[in-house]
């Protein structure tokens, strides 16, 4: 049964008991203390070590009366067709039974491939300790029947986690209340997103995704790998004939 | 209003959204747009310090447009009383009520009495300090409070209602719009949001906090919300009221059992050495003769006995004689002032770190630098346990560690996780939490810290004969211990604070159960309740799917669980529900009580047709259709004639340190204001100092907490926010060459911090008096002890405080702001003066003849003399 | 002293989350985005698609500058089993000095690739858990393999020498594995969120087949050849080098449908890397075709096409850098019309 999260951006507070709640349940080290002057973000991004984080975008009104502040919390979004799972060479990032993705930090060589793959920025490689790290879905608490920290944590329920299929119910009801309440910028981002398949971790925008620092169409790399390889097929054709065209060549040249 | 909900009761803000969720409007006026306006419907921006004129706008509009709840108002509220005859209103006497004492520096509230009717004693009992009639000097006016004359027609020029208008008059939207900033559309916006919801159906809440009450006028910015409510008839209704967001975890405990010093636990007044020679005086000064504040003897004698057990008896007065009394004005302020003057030998600082978190920086050190000696209790060294050796006055070499004197001791204490005990927060509910684990090392709980101190005290005091040392002696202090610490028991606390009968010690189930005879022991009347039955009702969980809506099983809310105060007020006169929407309370008829979803917070079988007979005392006195029952005529209180130290109407003045001149009157400030006037206080101009031109507002950011002694120490906090910054707009930043992510200096004539810049929309210009002023918001967490440290934001503020309470102005005063760090590094006001200004006599904050009582030290009783 | 930033104080605390195993030397320097973004004196760029604050919205690759020294030594690596293995099949024993020379070549490509990627890792400790599955969606896992299997042949191939069968099946093995492994890492790049890498997924493997060409050509020319030998590498060297121009103008175009996903090509480091690139190329071509004998034209051409070869690479790499870090690149290539 696939589990995910909801994160309804619409209500979000930017309290940030996520992140902390995060780092709190799961021992990570802080990653630096420093005022970014980018709104309240002094964060900046996923990294190897913040598995939660919260964006703050000041921003006009869409109304065009007065400003508004869009707040979401950003995680890791477990794609459904997972560029960092198809791209580990070691197989140490894996399914779980939840649909989760997980990384499993025992395997793992620090190869960074993973990092390059996510067309999301999701996951990194701490210099350290070697190796790539991301947001486990708290693998650990869903074993033992608990929802994931900054689910728990946060107070106006704007990080929900569930049955995946359930949570897009709810979603798309919750969109359809917004427009009916005027809000028309609201959009659900990672329910139909074909070149991931899907996100387990979806989202409800209020603009457009490159406002949050999200890609507008992202897509696992695998997915459009066939023309690549036959490319490298083909060259690596190529480059047997012009081999053996330069041995020939050299044979003969014996005599002329 | 005055309150930042989402980022500073983030939890409790789940509720607003949920509210929101379901239709509901959510408004938030704010100087800046916060995280709070980010999730609100609409966010109305309000220049800092102006909110009485907002509310007095809402009034006015109310009134004027006859939106108030007609029967609401006539029944429940004290619109009809007529008032003394001399009463003068701020419109009479341009910003004065009748009644100022130039030589006292202080009001004389004769005047302000209901016709006829002198010495109405306000509920819970009168401010020592207010000296108002009836206070320690004439008896009060027993049950005449109720048979005060009125006008039912709310015609009669003397009645509240008038006298509300009158005073409101001038309040008009453009009057709003020229002294708040908030341009009149919105402000009409949310007049007309507040009056379409409310009334029978519907109805409006109000929630505050810091950005009201620290005000040279703070607590007439609650007054006028309170006069604003009472109009809608939101007040003891579901989904109205008014939610005083407490500023930090179980402060509200801190006052409820007070660490004030004008109060006994349940908002008893404490003693005063001239007005409370003896119980009987005391009481006489203190009692209502109608209400339900005349109750009240029950109340201190049942706290005598929970305190002196055995030895109080009735012929020793219950020991009130070893009570302490107040010889003046012991408030926090007075006490530093008095420390810097080396009248304070000892301090003990638990739980609070005024160097950062008080105003004054400076001042605060000088203070302490002054004790003999200081203890400090705190999870970890704070600003205020360093103070010797750590700050600007070492940093700048102005002192050495080697030239202070005191002594100062640090306890480690036990952080919340390993400690039981209750929180009292917002909402006045009690939860108990257990020790998880226990503290390590030598951290200890406060209960430990406390009781085994006045163990060791007692041990010492046992074979003196001098009579001072009688109640040290005679104290109970058995709580059994346990563990390896000889940790006192917190349920037997919460035991002797709930109250027993003292024959058998079994707890008592409510404070009616309590007597004045002796027979009973309570720590705290309100509190009494919570331990009915031998069960610790504030450990209660019951989740809210298994209960009603009100979820009075989980935790215990004083008094009584009653989680809506003045409920009865949701019922009409007649003990019918306003509307069936918004049912709570009722009376039933069948079984001639009172029933609902709460509990009643009314005599539970006093039928709404029962009107008090001429001769009726104590209880008896309170009408079936009263339910402002702490009052002594039992009417929800327009118009105050007494309690308030400021006025029986909420005025607008401008802050002590203000960019412009009062429009509305000559008094420019409050003219009860709490000032120092000191050299080492120093004030700027009173208004438009050209030297501090901008706005400064203080705030509060979800991450860290108060002083940030807790928060400066989580590594995955202090990343959240690592350094001090101010918020300044594009034009202020344009103005001034500041950088976003660039450095400030914000000076004060009190000092001056450096802070990062963060240039945000957020925070905007405001058109004020038709020219554009500046803000500079700081937030105040920072102090230079921590993962992350900082300027303390504080050493910006000045001593001025509200006189009923004496809380700090802290959300609005004046500053100047300038790119890059201070090269003239934290000049502190305690060795020099501000700069000079050159011109002719500066415009006064007071009109003439107004001189405020400056309060003096605490050793000296009676009034001042302006300190040099 | 800086604390691990965790909060916990060892004697108390049970170290069982999933971030617990994190070693920490530095907290700060796990910093999720480069800190120098924050500089206030730092231009922004203005108009446009809308940003988060100008950061970035990828992670730039891990990897060190030193894979492009493997992208360039599995290249020459790769070319040269091949080349032995087409001289073993088809050139005779004139070409026999150069096949041993190619086959030599091809171990020490594949030792310095090995160690190359062995060093980029974090945990190099861990370097055999690349054999742990073969994943064929990733690139990097088939590389593994590819390169495992490769260095094995490659090594019995030169040591077993051409004369005897088992050496003859390793070279044509090494030349096979040899083929895929000069281009798969174009594919391993391509394989990545990187705009401009992505976008240019189809010339990629060409350029780096016609690379592998004329870096292992031009790294021969610096030797002593005779005529023959020279003859074979020659063709080598003008095919590959030919075929790099034209490959290389075939990427700008693929890149160059969406402008701003380009741009590394044309400006920055990687702009100039590039630029050099083709002009050494085209230089080292130049001495290639013109008609002049001996052996200083030709080293000179061999000594041009090598940093020719070395110049691409590094540009490669560092236009990934580049282009991973610029948000607006990955939302037009994403926004554009018709991917």
């Amino acid at each position: 049964m696939a589990k995910g999260f909801f994160t309804d951006t619409s209500i979000c507070i930017g309290c940030k008991a996520c992140e902390v709640a995060c780092k709190s349940w799961n021992q990570l080290p802080d990653d630096g203390f420093v005022f970014t002057g980018n709104s309240y973000d002094n964060t900046g991004h996923l990294g190897a070590s913040t598995w939660r984080h919260v964006s703050f975008v000041e921003r006009e009104a869409p109304s065009g009366d007065g400003i508004s502040w869009l707040l979401l919390s950003d995680v890791c979004k477990h794609c459904r067709r997972a560029a960092c799972l198809e791209a580990c060479p070691t197989g140490a990032i894996v399914r779980t039974g939840f649909d989760s993705v997980f990384i499993q930090p025992d395997v793992c060589n620090g190869c960074g491939y993973c990092v390059a793959a996510c067309p999301f920025g999701v996951v990194d490689r701490r210099e350290d300790d070697g190796r790539a790290w991301k947001c486990t879905l708290c693998y650990d608490r869903l074993q033992d029947g608990m929802e994931p920290a900054c689910a728990k944590a946060c107070p106006t329920d704007s990080i929900r986690f569930g049955d995946l299929d359930e949570l897009q119910r709810i979603a798309r009801a919750r969109v359809e209340a917004l427009h009916a309440q005027g809000v028309e910028e609201a959009r659900l981002y990672g329910v139909d997103q074909p070149g991931t398949e899907g996100l387990n971790a979806f989202f409800l925008l209020l603009d457009e995704p490159e406002v949050y620092n999200l890609p507008p169409d992202p897509v696992a790399p695998a997915k459009q790998a066939a023309a690549t390889w036959a490319s490298v097929a083909a060259g690596a054709l190529c480059l047997g004939a012009l081999a053996l065209g330069a041995a020939l060549w050299g044979a003969r040249g014996g005599e002329g | 209003m005055g309150s930042n909900m989402a980022e500073c009761h983030p939890v409790g803000f789940r509720w607003v959204m949920e509210a929101k969720k379901r239709g509901a409007k959510i408004i938030h006026v704010d100087p800046r747009f916060t995280r709070t306006s980010a999730m609100a419907s609409l966010h109305v921006p309000i220049r800092p310090g102006s909110d009485i004129a907002f509310l007095g706008g809402l009034i006015r509009y109310v009134i004027e447009n006859e939106r108030y709840f007609a029967e609401y108002v006539r029944a429940f509220t004290n619109a009809a009383t007529l008032i003394d005859e001399g009463f003068r209103d701020t419109e009479d006497l341009d910003g004065l009520f009748q009644g100022w004492n130039e030589e006292e520096g202080r009001y004389d509230l004769s005047t302000w009495q209901y016709e006829g009717v002198v010495g109405v004693v306000p509920a819970a009992g009168h401010k020592e300090l207010v000296a108002e009639p009836g206070a320690g000097r004439s008896r009060p006016a027993a049950r005449k409070a109720i048979a005060a004359a009125t006008d039912p027609t709310l015609q009669h020029p003397r009645c509240v209602f008038q006298i509300l208008r009158r005073h409101f008059a001038r309040y008009t939207p453009e009057m709003v719009e020229s002294i708040c900033g908030t341009p009149q559309a919105l402000f009409l916006q949310v007049a007309e949001a507040l009056c379409e919801n409310s009334g029978r159906e519907r109805t409006s809440a109000f929630c505050y906090s810091v950005g009201w009450t620290q005000h040279s006028v703070g607590v007439q910015y609650i007054r006028a919300a309170a006069i604003l409510q009472l109009l809608l008839g939101n007040v003891g209704r579901p989904g109205g009221g008014i939610l005083a967001l407490r500023g930090h975890a179980s402060i509200q405990g801190s006052t409820d059992i007070p660490t004030l010093y004008d109060l006994l636990p349940g908002y008893l007044p404490m003693p005063h050495a001239d007005h409370a020679r003896t119980l009987d005086e005391y009481v006489r000064n203190n009692q209502s003769g109608s209400g339900w504040w005349s109750e009240f003897p029950k109340y201190v004698v049942s706290l005598l006995k929970a305190w002196y057990g055995d030895a109080a008896t009735k012929e020793n007065d219950f020991g009130f004689a070893w009570l302490p009394r107040l010889t003046g004005d012991h408030s926090h302020f007075v006490t530093v002032t008095d420390m810097a003057a080396g009248r304070v030998k000892g301090y003990f600082v638990m739980g609070q770190n005024p160097v950062v978190g008080s105003p004054h920086g400076s001042l605060q050190r000088k203070g302490l630098r002054s004790a003999e000696w200081v203890v400090v209790r705190d999870l970890a060294l704070t600003e205020t346990a360093t103070f010797w050796y750590e700050g600007p006055e070492f940093e700048s070499g102005e002192l050495r560690p080697e030239d202070v004197r005191t002594e100062v001791f640090f306890f480690p204490a036990a952080a919340h996780t390993e400690k039981a005990g209750s929180f009292t927060n917002t909402q006045r509910l009690l939860q108990w939490r257990e020790a998880a684990v226990a503290p390590p090392g030598d951290a200890r709980s406060e209960l430990w810290f406390v009781y085994h101190l006045g163990r060791l005290l007692k041990g010492l005091y046992a074979d003196s004969n001098d009579p001072r040392d009688e109640g040290f002696r005679a104290l109970t202090w058995s709580y059994s211990t346990e563990g390896p610490h000889d940790e006192p028991r917190a349920e037997e606390v919460l035991a002797e604070i709930n109250g027993w009968r003292v024959a058998d010690r079994s707890p008592v189930g409510s404070f009616r159960e309590l007597r004045a005879d002796g027979s009973t022991a309570a720590g705290c009347w309100i509190y009494s309740g919570v331990y009915e039955d031998g069960v610790n009702r504030a450990a209660r969980r019951k989740p809210a799917r298994e209960q009603s809506w009100v979820a009075p099983e989980w935790g215990w809310a004083w008094p009584a669980n009653r989680r809506l105060l003045y409920n009865r007020a949701s019922a009409d006169p007649t003990g019918r529900p306003w509307s069936e929407r918004k049912a709570y309370v009722w009376w039933d008829e069948a079984q001639r009580r009172w029933v609902g979803y709460d509990t009643p917070d009314f005599l539970e079988d006093r039928p709404p047709d029962y009107r008090p007979p001429p001769d009726a005392e104590g209880l008896a006195t309170i009408g079936g259709d009263a339910p402002f029952l702490m009052q002594a005529d039992g009417k929800g209180w327009l118009f105050a004639p007494s309690g308030l130290i400021d006025g029986p109407l909420p005025t607008h003045y401008e802050p002590q340190e203000s960019p412009i001149r009062n429009p509305l009157y000559g008094q420019q400030c409050n003219p009860a204001r709490q000032v120092f006037r000191r050299r080492d206080n120093p004030y700027h101009r009173a208004f438009a100092d050209p030297r501090y031109p901008c706005v400064l507002t203080t705030f509060r950011l979800t991450e860290h907490h108060t002083a940030g002694g807790m928060s400066r120490w989580l590594s995955w906090l202090a990343e959240l926010q690592p350094q001090l910054f101010c918020e300044v707009s594009p034009e202020l930043a344009r103005e001034a060459g500041l950088r976003n992510g660039g450095w400030a200096t914000v000076r004060t004539a009190r000092g001056a911090i450096d802070c990062r810049v963060l240039v945000t929309r957020r925070i905007p210009a405001l058109r004020v008096g038709g020219r554009a002023i500046h803000q500079v918001a700081l937030p105040y967490h920072w102090g230079w002890v921590g993962r992350v440290r900082g300027d303390a934001t504080n050493d910006l503020l000045s001593f001025v405080a509200d006189p009923n309470v004496h809380i700090m102005e802290a959300k609005a005063l004046t500053c100047s702001i300038e790119p890059g760090r201070s090269r003239d590094r934290r000049r502190a006001a305690t060795t020099r003066l501000a700069p000079p200004l050159h011109d002719a006599a500066p415009a006064s904050r007071d009109l003439p003849g107004v001189g405020q009582r400056v309060s003096q030290p605490s050793q000296e009783p009676g009034e001042g003399v302006p300190h040099g | 002293m800086r604390s691990d930033g965790r909060n916990l104080a060892p004697d108390r605390a049970v170290l069982a989350g999933e971030g617990a195993q994190q070693r920490v030397r530095d907290p700060g320097a796990a910093f999720p985005v480069p800190q120098r973004l924050f500089d206030p004196e730092l231009p922004r760029e203005r108009g446009g698609r809308p940003t988060y604050h100008g950061l970035p919205l990828l992670k730039e690759p891990v990897w060190l500058p030193t894979i492009a020294v493997y992208f360039y030594a599995g290249g020459v690596s790769g070319c040269s089993a091949a080349l032995a293995a087409a001289i073993d099949l088809a050139g005779g024993a004139a070409l026999e000095r150069l096949g041993a020379r190619v086959r030599w070549l091809a171990v020490a490509g594949g030792i310095a690739s090995t160690a190359i990627l062995v060093h980029d890792l974090g945990r190099p400790t861990r370097f055999l858990h690349m054999l742990r599955v073969f994943r064929p969606t990733s690139p990097m896992s088939v590389g593994a393999w590819l390169l495992a299997g490769f260095g094995g042949a490659a090594t019995a191939a030169a040591i077993l020498g051409p004369r005897r069968l088992p050496g003859r099946l390793a070279a044509w093995s090494a030349g096979l594995l040899g083929l895929p492994l000069a281009t798969y890492t174009a594919a391993l790049v391509a394989n990545t969120a990187v705009p401009v890498w992505q976008e240019s997924r189809r010339a990629l493997p060409l350029l780096f087949a016609a690379s592998a060409a004329s870096g292992t050509a031009s790294l021969l020319q610096l030797l002593d050849l005779d005529r023959r030998e020279a003859r074979a590498v020659r063709v080598l060297a003008i095919g590959g080098k030919a075929a790099e121009l034209v490959c290389g103008r075939a990427v700008e175009r693929e890149a160059g449908r969406v402008e701003r996903v380009a741009r590394p090509l044309h400006r920055g480091a990687s702009g100039a890397l590039w630029k050099a690139a083709k002009i050494l190329t085209a230089a080292s071509l130049a001495l290639d075709l013109a008609p002049v004998r001996g052996h200083g034209p030709r080293r000179a051409a061999g000594a041009l096409g090598t940093l020719a070869s070395l110049a691409l690479r590094f540009s490669v790499f560092t236009q990934g850098r580049a282009s991973a870090r610029d948000p607006r690149a990955v939302s037009a290539q994403q926004r554009a019309s018709g991917r």
